[in-house]
């Protein structure tokens, strides 16, 4: 009837891209994009404290991203925090005698969980537990172990925390 | 009303907002009339919403893309650059992307809309359909209402969807941040309903204002060629007025 | 009124009956008890000088506007107190080619001339191609359907209104100056369109012209207005032969006389500074 269907195409596109656009938005961009399945299995740690690590945050060894946090959650029995790891298939030659520790990026940045290969010659396969784990730095912890200590010397120290490899004495 | 009282200015500003207040009844009155020039409706979205496209994800993507500059450096200061990607999509989704689509919007669509309208006025084609029985309020003004509901959310959405392709651009692609921090940090702080779709009540809510006041301006226009220019004027004026007042009281009310 | 108003039949058959009508627009009087009547199936040519609210009355009898006083029926039903819809209902079996052609910008000739017909009637494609070309043949111009308004010439646009006015096969049209802009060939062929639609049809029409060659040939009456009333009422040839003063002095064309010239204004010597100014 009309003479110009040509509108309606158009206009349908345009309708199309938006709720795409939306739809992205509301997947890939909020906590149901967290909800995800691809090539990779799935690693156990416990801590004993986790900080600020939140779900998704990237999982590294040597700095390099080889998977993320799939999910954090509070075990009740033992009053420590299960986290499940989620790891590219590609990296399925990780010793299981590693261990896992979280750290933080830069002073203040967010929180990923570390994993220092061990000399097993086993690797880890889906449902593995990591023994080993190192639990989060609390920046309370941080200053308040600068305050009963005091002086300039442990000010440098205060940068130890986000090179990572401070020891795991940040226990309440 | 007395001619003496609309001499008055403030008497005026308030006479024209109730006016408009009595438009907006005359339009929705319309509306269900209006379904059956759905046609035109589709034609309206097609030219406030399609042809609005081009100037939308260009500006998305710069907006992403010096937001996620600027906040590089003003978090770098603070270690805190994992947080840009949260930072970011919480901007954009929750203020610039429904209050800069629906400036872009008035700017682009809007005095169009008004100008037309106008013109439409000014040429008795309004007029003319009354006198072919067809309501020009269903016809003409309605379709261009309802299509800026329409095509504002949709609009934000690319908006949006551009503005974060931007800051990943720059935040991952150029200055280096981590992929997964920059998502991961995102995701789980991002929420559906306090932010994805608070924007987006937002921006229909911009999408009925920045219509309305477009068809008001063009359907009251003086028949003349200043009155138009006025109007259309009027029309950028008065929209980014209430863009700006409408974010304030929204925000006020959903945080 | 110095000549006696021939009342057109009784009211029953009246298509459009106005009585007392009063309308203020701005500052000016416009009817100031206007008296009116056009017989269902008549041709009727209202005439007046140019400003007199020929326009406005037209306006008035399709609801446009609202007069401040006085009756208008059309069709039996009581135009200024109808409903929107009751009013967009009657408009519906009125045609109205206005006097500036008022055509949709948006659409060419073709789907400007077949706009009622797309809103009002559900019609095959086919149906309504033939219609529109019909009443396009009918302008003479056919071979412009596929043009855009814009494309027109100020005398072309009008014929297009005039095939959009007629259209529907209304009951009754209003032709506001009609003939402005034919040439002698295009007024020739709407005089004859205009005569076959009330001849064949029955269609009643109320012109509003100034070309009185041009009236004589459809008119049936003729009604003069002037100073917001009715001053004539008759056959073109008789009234141009009435010895009254109103249509001695419009159809003589004098600028003096009873029928106003001028816009209403204060004395000419008075604002150009002659009088009173001087010390
Ligand atoms: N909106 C308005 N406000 C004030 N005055 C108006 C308005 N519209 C028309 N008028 C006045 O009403 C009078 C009648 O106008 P109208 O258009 O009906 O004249 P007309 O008889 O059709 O004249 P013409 O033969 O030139 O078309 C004019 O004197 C005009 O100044
Ligand atoms: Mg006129």
């Amino acid at each position: 009837m009309n003479p110009r269907p040509s509108y309606a195409i158009g206009t349908g596109l345009f309708i199309l891209l938006g709720f795409a656009a939306l739809a992205y938005l509301a997947t890939q961009t909020t906590s149901v994009a967290n909800i995800h399945s691809g090539d990779s299995y799935t690693v156990k740690a416990r801590f004993q404290n986790i900080g600020q690590l939140k779900a998704r945050a990237p999982v590294k060894i040597a700095g390099v991203r080889i998977g993320d946090v799939q999910s954090i959650r509070l075990e009740p029995q033992r009053m420590d925090a299960l986290v499940v790891l989620s790891i590219d298939k590609q990296y399925n030659d990780i010793p299981d005698d590693s261990s896992a520790a979280i750290f933080t990026s830069g002073l203040l940045g967010d929180q990923y969980v570390g994993i220092e290969p061990g000399g097993s010659p086993t690797f880890l396969k889906s449902g593995d537990e990591l023994v080993l784990t190192q639990s989060a730095m609390s920046i309370e912890n941080l200053i308040g172990k600068f305050m009963v200590n005091g002086g300039p010397k442990s000010s440098s120290a205060s940068s130890a925390p986000a090179s990572g490899d401070a020891p795991a004495s940040g226990k309440p | 009303m007395n001619a003496n009282l609309r001499r008055n200015w403030l008497v005026q500003g308030i006479a024209s907002v109730g006016d408009c207040g009595l438009f907006f009844v005359a339009v929705l009155g319309a509306l269900p009339k209006s379904l059956r020039y759905w046609r035109e409706t589709c034609r309206q979205v097609w030219f406030v919403g399609a042809m609005s496209l081009v100037i939308v994800m260009t500006c998305g993507l710069f907006v992403g893309m010096v937001m996620a500059l600027q906040l590089y450096y003003t978090l770098s200061i603070f270690g805190g650059t994992a947080a840009l990607g949260t930072v970011v999509a919480l901007s954009l989704f929750r203020e610039l992307g429904p209050v800069i689509t629906a400036l872009l919007v008035a700017g682009r669509a809007g005095t169009a809309v008004t100008a037309e309208i106008g013109l439409m006025r000014a040429t008795d084609q309004l007029d003319a359909m009354g006198m072919m029985a067809v309501d020009p309020l269903a016809y003409v003004a309605s379709p261009r209402f309802l299509a800026g509901l329409i095509a504002m959310p949709l609009l934000a959405s690319v908006f949006n969807a551009m503005g974060i392709f931007g800051g990943h651009l720059v935040g991952v692609t150029w200055l280096g941040l981590d992929n997964g921090t920059f998502w991961g940090n995102m995701t789980s702080t991002v929420s559906l309903h306090k932010d994805i779709l608070d924007g987006l009540y937002k921006s229909i809510v911009f999408g009925g204002v920045v219509s309305l006041i477009a068809v008001f301006q063009g359907y009251t226009a003086p028949p003349t060629s200043e009155g138009v220019a006025y109007s259309t004027t009027r029309t950028v004026v008065f929209s980014s007025i209430v863009i700006l007042a409408f974010d304030f009281v929204m925000t006020a009310f959903m945080t | 009124m110095t000549v006696a108003v021939a009342e057109s039949g009784s009211p029953s058959d009246a298509l459009v009956q106005v009585r007392d009508l009063r309308t203020r627009l701005g500052a000016k009087l416009i009817f100031d008890g206007l008296e009116l009547a056009v017989p269902r199936g008549s041709v009727t040519a209202i005439m007046g000088p140019s400003g007199t609210g020929k326009t406005t009355l037209l306006r008035h009898l399709t609801g446009q506007l609202r007069p401040d006083a006085g009756s208008v029926r059309v069709d039996g039903e009581e135009v200024t107190t109808l409903s929107r819809r009751a009013l967009f209902g009657l408009r519906e079996r009125i045609g109205y080619l206005f006097q500036n052609s008022a055509l949709l910008t948006d659409f060419s000739v073709f789907e400007n001339v077949a706009f009622p017909l797309r809103q009002h009637a559900r019609l095959p494609e086919e149906l309504l191609r033939n219609i529109v070309l019909t009443k396009l043949q009918a302008v003479g111009l056919r071979g412009a359907a596929r043009l855009m308004p814009s494309e027109l010439s100020g005398g072309m646009a009008r014929r297009v209104a005039l095939a959009r006015a007629i259209v529907f096969d209304p009951m009754l049209i209003l032709y506001d100056e009609p003939f402005v802009g034919l040439d002698p060939i295009a007024l020739n062929q709407v005089l004859r369109l205009i005569r076959t639609l009330n001849r064949t049809l029955g269609i009643t029409s109320i012109l509003v012209a100034h070309e009185l060659a041009a009236i004589r040939q459809v008119a049936d009456s003729v009604c003069l207005i002037a100073n917001g009333k009715l001053v004539a009422q008759g056959a073109p040839d008789e009234l141009v032969h009435q010895d009254s003063p109103w249509t001695r002095q419009f159809f003589g064309g004098d600028a003096d006389g009873p029928v106003p010239f001028h816009y209403p204004a204060p004395d000419y010597a008075t604002e150009l500074g002659f009088a009173g100014a001087r010390p």
